[in-house]
């Protein structure tokens, strides 16, 4: 017969209406055998008392719903953001206040390097920390002159490069290139946009950085970062799922320690749809405990503050022109439908609002024409969604995982430049989601920002920017309500409610251990609780003293 | 090593992009195309022409490559570069809802490519619609915009007047539009992609003969310094059944450096910045159009308004 351990705790949270606080977790075979107290669980029989948690506070582990296994991947090189961040190792990698801190941070990383010209990259810069200064091929030339010096900033959509970059690409003064960037004299300033900086990076790289980004390697090095945020379920949402990738996938999650449950979304553009949908039924087939296929994406528009977010009348509050397609509404119907048809959940990136109307016009189409019970497609980021469009979404059956940590990171931005001040004031609006009754979860979006469950339910909490103003006093939500939607909500979201989530019987044992209880500290004070470790299926991942 | 021509094929869903790429692929004329495609599905390759199909690239017996962009074209792109030395051109099939213009931009960052062409197909039953569509209207608009060379594609589908008017509203929109009317994407492959244009026309295979409509050349040879303001003039006078001009000229404005022109549609670039070295000191114009391409006299006239000063 298998062993049961019995855990005390000062508290369990268990996000289950029935019981939402006990003393003690039962564990057996992985699964929760029962919560409640010690005398309540006793009746189940032999056990073995494990008292590590006794000070400790349990909560249902941590669901992320929206983050990208690429987090894993640029781990493989140097942060240099404005923001402390926690890498794999459980090391922090301390924010950089200034571009000359940045500037020397390369050259002591350049200086270490054992290739004379290999290309030196790092990622995770922000310019929009430092005054307006923004950073030139002057500083990186600093780092070197030699080698190629690629600086991605922490929108993906942006690179900075040094001289040898530019001159090896033929980029000189007579170069009329869309996001190049020149200085008032004409000069290239080594800034690049778009477009040309993701054919820059991958120019100067090699064609060997996508695969670095997406191999066995990378994705331990998402788990890791993710497992010391205290998740235990995570999304990689959207990726082509090459047979490279998916064999490092089977690989990583084969092993018992490896500390997250994982759920990739095919990206639905990457193939021809009946190819897609052949490729995804024989994925589902490879799922195991910790690997979960089945999850489609689909990308409508692109960024708000890439001014690439399609927009809904009056457009950017700076009057710069609507964004773009990445798929085009009559491609959107047709990709919906058919993996729809097909029997899968799609989650459907839009960040605008004609995005989001697209969107729900498309999944109303789809479901005239073929209806399906509980469906749960989900409007991805859904940023600028307001009240009606959330109405229409609790009509369709879908839900939303809002982007609730861009007010911190670009609030200040929406609010000046690209939003202005009143749909900047109902951005990622969980209040209204709530008052709707639409399901939904928060979340980070790593690697744009970084994974901590925490972290974004104090965004959903207090709506602070990083100046601290306070955007939409009507939007906040609860921190009972938001510890909901950073568990069983995102779990609903994935349709994975039946197995995590929430701490009852039956349920996966994966649990977030905290040093503190979310439910007593000041709300301003959530994103400070401590991560002690998780438990995955029952085995105790304790994280490193951060 | 010499660049290759970048080409890009833009328009909106369901304009034709995928019929004139399988043409291209067919009547490839001894040219080497690699061809990256939005979807591998669309492409309709005789199976026997195959020579191996390895995960995103099918290669063809006549040296052309097609590969798929999965949802990174510039990755596709740069893992085509990966293999320039068994390719002779790049060819992009922008998607639906890409601005053409902005791709072939990469060929002003990438030392290994030249830009051609941006081509971009219009559906003529519908591209004014499309046009004015509220979730799509300005999508469409910018790739209107950013053609070198207008396909209007469908043009049996519509009847006479409706494809003049629609002609002359993609004309109004774009000072210089050049638009070539065409059933099936059929437009002279050779005279779109340059196929024809060093020296004697190029020996047409059987299969680009039977695919392509023929391809109409006219040439200009003196020894004489062309005026540069005048060339120019002249070819942007001409009509879009001219689909593209080729020259190494000598102008009068720079006589020791060779010039290089290179037109595609309404869109020319003129180079003047090597010198000429062992070449003969001679320039050479060579014009490739549809049949309806003006007959060579009407161009005779209308090049001998170019002044031409005699060197002695
Ligand atoms: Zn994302």
């Amino acid at each position: 017969m298998s062993s049961t351990v019995i855990y005390p705790a000062r508290r369990v949270i268990t996000m289950s209406t029935h019981q939402p606080f006990a003393t003690h977790v039962a564990v057996r075979d992985g699964r929760v055998l029962g919560v409640g107290s010690l005398a309540e669980l006793q009746g189940w029989g032999a056990y073995t008392l494990d008292r590590r948690f006794e000070d400790l506070v349990l909560l249902p582990g941590f669901v992320e719903g929206h983050s990208h296994a690429f987090e894993g991947g640029v781990w493989r090189f140097p942060y240099v953001g404005f923001f402390d961040r926690r890498s794999p190792d459980g090391t922090v990698s301390p924010g950089l206040k200034s571009i000359d801190a940045v500037v020397a941070r390369l050259r002591a990383i350049e200086r270490e390097m054992t290739t004379k010209d290999g290309p030196l990259l790092a990622w995770g810069f922000d310019p929009i920390y430092f005054g307006g200064r923004r950073m030139d091929r002057g500083d990186l030339d600093k780092v070197s002159v030699e080698r190629p010096v690629l600086v991605i900033h922490s929108n993906f959509h942006v690179l900075n490069v040094n001289t040898p970059v530019l001159a090896k690409a033929g980029i000189d003064h007579t170069t009329n290139v869309h996001g190049i960037v020149k200085d008032a004299a004409g000069q290239p300033t080594g800034e690049l946009q778009e477009i040309a900086a993701k054919y820059m990076a991958y120019r100067a790289s090699g064609i060997d950085l996508a695969a670095a980004l997406s191999d066995e390697q990378a994705v331990w090095r998402f788990a890791r970062v993710a497992q010391l945020a205290g998740v235990t379920t995570a999304t990689d949402l959207h990726n082509e799922l090459p047979d490279s990738t998916v064999a490092g996938y089977l690989q990583a999650s084969a092993r018992d320690d490896f500390p997250i449950r994982l759920l990739p979304a095919f990206g639905a553009i990457a193939l021809p749809v009946e190819d897609g949908v052949a490729k995804l039924r024989a994925l589902v087939r490879q799922n195991n405990e910790r690997l979960r296929f089945g999850l489609v994406k689909i990308i409508t528009d692109g960024s708000i503050q890439g001014l690439s977010a399609r927009m809904r009348w009056p457009g950017y509050y700076n009057g710069l022109p609507n964004g773009v397609w990445n798929t085009g509404p009559d491609d959107i119907d047709r990709l919906l439908q058919a993996y729809h048809d097909a029997g899968f959940q799609v989650h459907i990136h839009t960040n605008g609002d004609e995005a989001s109307e697209v969107a729900l016009d498309a999944a109303e189409r789809v479901l005239a024409r073929t209806p399906r019970r509980d469906h749960r497609h989900t409007l991805q980021h859904c940023q600028m969604a307001d009240a009606a469009q959330f109405r229409r979404m609790a009509a369709l059956g879908m839900c939303v995982n809002l982007f609730a940590n861009h007010l911190f990171y670009w609030g200040d931005i929406h609010y000046a430049q690209t939003l202005g001040p009143e749909r900047a004031c109902r951005m990622d609006a969980c209040a209204t989601a709530l008052r709707t009754g639409v399901p939904f979860a928060i979340h980070c979006d790593a690697p744009v920002t970084p994974i901590g469950p925490l972290f974004t339910a104090w965004c959903a909490v207090n709506r602070l920017t990083a100046s601290g103003r306070t955007l939409g006093e009507a939007e906040k939500i609860g921190v009972p309500d938001a510890l909901h939607a950073i568990t069983l909500g995102a779990a609903y979201t994935l349709k994975l409610d039946h197995e995590v989530g929430s701490i009852e019987v039956g349920k996966r044992a994966d649990f977030t251990v905290l040093h503190d209880d979310p439910l007593t500290v000041a709300p301003e004070a959530l994103k400070d609780v401590r991560v002690w470790g998780t438990v995955l299926g029952g085995r105790v991942f304790e994280a490193p003293a951060g | 090593m010499a660049r290759l021509p970048f080409t890009v094929i833009g328009g909106f869903l369901g304009a034709g992009k995928t019929t004139l790429l399988n043409r291209l692929l067919r009547g490839s004329a001894g040219r080497r195309f690699a061809v990256l495609v939005n979807d591998f599905g669309a492409v309709d390759i005789d199976s026997r022409l195959v020579t191996a199909h390895g995960g995103d690239t099918i290669s063809l017996a006549n040296g052309c490559i097609c590969c798929s962009i999965g949802d990174s074209l510039v990755l596709a792109l740069v893992r085509v570069l990966e293999k320039a030395d068994r390719i002779d051109h790049v060819v992009v099939e922008a998607s639906g809802v890409a601005d053409p213009a902005r791709i072939a931009e990469l060929a002003l960052i990438e030392p290994m490519l030249e830009r051609d062409g941006v081509l971009v197909l219009a559906d003529a039953t519908s591209v004014q619609a499309r046009a004015a569509d509220r979730h799509v209207g300005d999508t469409v608009q910018r790739q209107l915009d950013g053609a070198d060379l207008l396909i209007l594609n469908k043009a049996d589908l519509v009847d006479a007047a409706q494809l003049a008017q629609t002609t002359a509203w993609l004309q109004a929109r774009q000072a210089g539009a050049r638009v070539v009317p065409a059933v099936h994407a059929e437009v002279a492959i050779e005279a779109l992609f340059g196929l024809a244009s060093n020296g004697a026309p190029a020996a047409p295979t059987a299969a680009a003969s039977a695919a392509t409509p023929p391809v109409r050349r006219w040439s200009l040879s003196t020894r004489g310094l062309i005026d540069r303001a005048a060339l120019l003039a002249a070819l942007a006078a001409l009509p879009a059944s001219v689909l593209r001009a080729k020259g190494i000229l000598r102008l009068a404005d720079a006589p020791l450096q060779r010039s290089v022109l290179h037109m595609v549609g309404r869109r020319i670039d003129m180079r003047s910045d090597t010198p000429w070295g062992i070449a003969a000191l001679r320039s050479d114009l060579v014009l490739l159009g549809t049949p309806d391409m003006p007959a060579d006299a009407e161009l005779d006239r209308l090049f001998a308004t170019v002044p031409v000063t005699p060197v002695a």
